[in-house]
């Protein structure tokens, strides 16, 4: 099980720069879908890449799905090398995302998220026009239940007046 | 990107929100992230639960 508010602190008490996105991100917005791991995008700075290191260090990440006794090493090398990270780790699953299609990197998505407070965390999460945005953009057939579901969510905010 | 053209992506997700029951959305509004996040943990748990019993069913 993915303890979403231990992975949420670690992230955020270890000061790495990250924006939910996928599908916490529709929780936070009002999504009714099940999800099982954080979706998120990181800041791929030099000092990001430390921070995210040491923050989940602790927590064994590997490689999602991957046979047990790979050579995989959670150092900032790995990261500098690669791009999205699809992890487990001891507090559940994380996917770790360098670059989302449709909305490109950390910094190209700064501009179109919005702060959330959720068990006395702060944190950075997609806008539901944007999280709409790029589900489309990514056109990936698993998703088209999900994009109609926020695209109601967005309907129903504006009937009633809700944000 | 898809090979879905805008027009026939339009309309399959206006074909799946045709099929949404939306008194759900409308109640996951009501909530708070926090819940909504609560929420999502016990269905894990829960669905975690179903899997052992398939398995000590023989039918996992």
């Amino acid at each position: 099980m993915t303890d979403f508010k231990a992975l949420l602190r670690t992230l955020t008490d270890s000061g790495v720069e990250f924006i939910l996105v996928g599908g916490v991100a529709g929780t936070v917005h009002g999504s009714t879908r099940l999800t099982v791991d954080v979706d998120a995008v990181y800041r791929r700075t030099p000092q990001n890449i430390d921070r995210l290191v040491l923050a989940l260090t602790p927590y064994h990440p590997y490689l999602r799905g991957a046979p047990p006794g790979l050579p995989f090493r959670w150092d900032a090398a790995t990261i500098k090398r690669g791009l999205n990270f699809t992890l487990t780790t001891d507090i559940g699953d994380v996917d770790l995302l360098g670059e989302i299609t449709g909305g490109g990197g950390y910094d190209d998505l700064a501009g179109t998220t919005l702060s959330i407070r959720v068990f006395g965390i702060e944190c950075r999460c997609l806008t539901l026009d944007k999280l709409i945005e790029v589900k489309r953009a990514a056109g990936r057939p698993k998703d088209f239940e999900a994009i109609a579901e926020l695209e109601a969510i967005r309907d129903e905010r504006s009937r009633g007046g809700r944000t | 990107m898809s090979d879905e053209s805008p027009s026939s992506l339009d309309a399959i997700i206006a074909t799946y929100k045709a099929g949404l029951d939306r008194s759900l959305i409308r109640r996951s509004l009501e909530r708070t992230v926090e819940e909504r996040l609560e929420t999502l943990m016990q269905l894990q748990e829960f669905a975690e639960e179903l899997r052992r019993a398939g398995r000590a069913a023989g039918v996992g």
